[in-house]
């Protein structure tokens, strides 16, 4: 008998293909595919709402046209502070919440729980809601402000100053718990014995936080960061029906202003060579910051 | 024994203090969902009152608002009515109006439901199978392959929204509940493979070997043997897809119109006239956050680990 034969039916290798052939074509035919479709059209000046006429090729000029356009570097200007202060404030305070977290106090995992909640909720409709608690006239968020220090009446979204704090807060309030919950597995991961050892030989509180703590959560950190970060690049629900990038376009983050030259304009070549713009960007920047976390990761 | 551990068990005064912090940032990261629950069972006089009503008297005027459509009528066109014959409709007669007919929202919850199991169930099962592969087999370009999976959640959505539109346009997907599930599959299935393969990895190979060598074929092994074993990283898996497939917007606002538009982007248009109704959005909100936030709470262990799964696999 040979050793071959041991099993029956189909062989592993046809198995393995089986498995794995239809999430594979899956993926092609619904990212990849129109990932191609989006840079072929990038070169082109197709309009998708005019069906009958035959799109042409133009070469680069779409993307000349998107990288000579200064509204486009305001909208990356928009969309880089609100990455810059969310980023900064959830790590500072999802670090922070970690910490405090990680002393395992009684009743620790309920209100784990209850923080987390913000972050399943629909961006898009969270957004909506918000809208209602930023009302300049009767806002909850209005009355809270005004209770503590007398402002007078203002308008979170009506005005070009607050607004991209408006977005920044909210998006603040629902993912902190993110970069809290992935500190806190990397403060669960730091082995017990390096704060023995660290006891033995004296170190002080502070000098253990610094030496051994804060080295080891770094790395989660960065890493909640990044997610965190791909994420705010592509940021779209929760903004569209917050500010719908207003007012004026003083919170239209490049998606946004994405989603109006493809879906109301119609100009589906020069949105198409945007989109395109937008991925080789968020793809280079991530494949940097990876770079040097993994740096930070092997010291 | 206990000596030896108490000096890294955090003083209890510290511990006081930080549980302080906690449960006052808890607080107030609660208020925001709290006012939308509140706000859904006030009226709409008491909802736009200043300052902000904390105790209210409850009505239903938001949940009615929310699954009628009304219109306004004169008095005397209301006085030439019979009496109404429910409590709703007195409720909506005290504001001069009468219910023309239900609103689209339980249209659009139901949308919701089917687009949210149907994607759910695709992606889970074929990232099953391709988990299943990947953590037993050796396929070629494995790690290739496992990060050209994980790539494709990279791109924004908007990015291949008009290229699927145009191909959804020609296949007739367009506006349809199977589109919908299949793009919500699709966008699914990298996050599950990738969930499901560190499930199965943790699944003793033994177990299937045994089975086969007792007569089982592959197949059967995996079905019979390995699918029950992984039950718990399956479920974990499938609040995450359902979750997403729930809570996307930006696929659905572009490529769903009337037939097939899941919640989300409706919810923002119930606002009413005059951009008054706030306890129908609250409504609307509640009755569509709820059924989340009520997993989250019970299915909290499988969750949380899903999250951290990224940062704690490595």
């Amino acid at each position: 008998m040979s050793v071959k034969k041991k099993f029956k039916g189909l062989s592993d290798k046809a198995v393995g293909w089986l498995f794995i052939g239809p999430t594979v074509l899956l993926l092609l035919a619904i990212n990849i595919y129109p990932l191609v479709y989006a840079i072929k059209m990038s070169f082109t000046n197709f309009y998708a709402n005019k069906i009958g006429r035959e799109p042409q090729f133009i070469g680069l000029k779409n993307y000349i046209k998107v990288l000579n356009k200064e509204a486009i570097w305001e909208k990356m200007q928009v969309t880089a502070s609100f990455m810059f202060w969310t980023l900064l404030l959830q790590a500072i305070i999802g670090l922070g919440l970690a910490l405090l977290l990680n002393k395992k106090f009684k009743g620790n995992e309920l209100l784990t729980t209850l923080i987390v909640l913000p972050m399943m909720l629909s961006p898009a409709v969270v957004g909506v809601f918000w809208t209602y608690l930023y009302n300049p006239q009767v806002g909850l968020f209005n009355y809270v402000v005004n209770f503590f220090y007398d402002f007078g009446s203002f308008d979170m979204i009506g005005s070009s100053m607050l607004a991209p704090w408006s977005i920044v807060i909210v998006d603040t309030w629902m993912w902190t718990p993110f970069t809290m919950l992935i500190c806190l597995a990397g403060l669960r991961s730091v082995p017990n014995y390096l704060y023995e050892a660290a006891e033995v030989d004296r170190a002080s509180k502070w000098q253990q936080f610094i030496y051994i703590t804060l080295p080891s959560v770094l790395p989660f950190l960065l890493l909640a960061l990044l997610f965190r970060g791909i994420e705010n690049f592509k940021m779209f629900d929760m903004v569209v029906e917050l500010t719908s990038g207003g007012p004026g376009s003083a919170t239209e983050l490049a998606s946004i202003n994405l989603k109006r030259e493809a879906f109301e304009k119609w100009k589906t070549g020069y949105s198409s060579a945007f989109a395109v713009i937008l991925f080789v960007t968020i793809f280079g920047f991530g494949n940097v910051y990876v770079k040097v976390m993994n740096k930070i990761k092997e010291r | 024994m206990d000596t030896s551990r108490s000096y890294l068990e955090p003083s209890s005064f510290s511990k006081k203090i930080a549980a302080a912090i906690i449960i006052v940032y808890t607080v107030i990261t609660l208020i925001p969902i709290s006012w939308m629950v509140m706000t859904s069972f006030k009226n709409v006089d008491s909802a736009i009152s200043y300052p902000p009503e904390v105790l209210f008297e409850p009505s239903l005027e938001g949940y009615v608002n929310l699954f009628t459509n009304r219109s306004r009528q004169s008095p005397e066109y209301l006085d030439s009515l019979p009496p109404p014959k429910n409590w709703y409709e007195e409720l909506v007669r005290s504001r001069e109006m009468v219910i023309t007919g239900p609103s689209k929202f339980l249209g659009r919850y139901s949308n919701s439901m089917i687009i949210g199991f149907g994607s759910t169930f695709a992606s889970v099962f074929l990232g099953a199978l391709a988990a299943y592969a990947f953590s037993r087999f050796r396929v070629p370009l494995k790690d290739d392959l496992l990060f050209f999976i994980l790539s494709t959640r990279m791109f924004p959505p908007i990015a291949v929204a008009v290229p699927i539109f145009i191909m959804y346009r020609k296949l007739g997907l367009g506006d349809t509940h199977l589109g919908m599930i299949i793009l919500y599959t699709v966008v699914n299935l990298s996050l599950a493979v990738w969930l499901l393969k560190g499930f199965m990895d943790e699944i003793p190979k033994e177990y299937e070997e045994a089975a086969m060598i007792d007569g089982y074929s592959r197949l059967q092994a995996f079905f019979k043997v390995v699918l029950p074993q992984a039950m718990t990283g399956i479920a974990a898996t499938a609040i995450f897809c359902m979750i997403f497939s729930w809570n996307e917007y930006a696929f659905a606002v572009l490529l769903t119109q009337f037939n097939a538009q899941t919640a989300p982007p409706f919810i923002p248009t119930i606002i009413g006239e005059g951009g008054l109704d706030w306890p129908a959005i609250g409504a609307g909100t509640t009755l569509f956050l709820l059924p989340v936030m009520i997993f989250t709470i019970i299915l909290r262990k499988h969750l949380l680990r899903g999250i951290t799964f990224g940062a704690v696999r490595k």
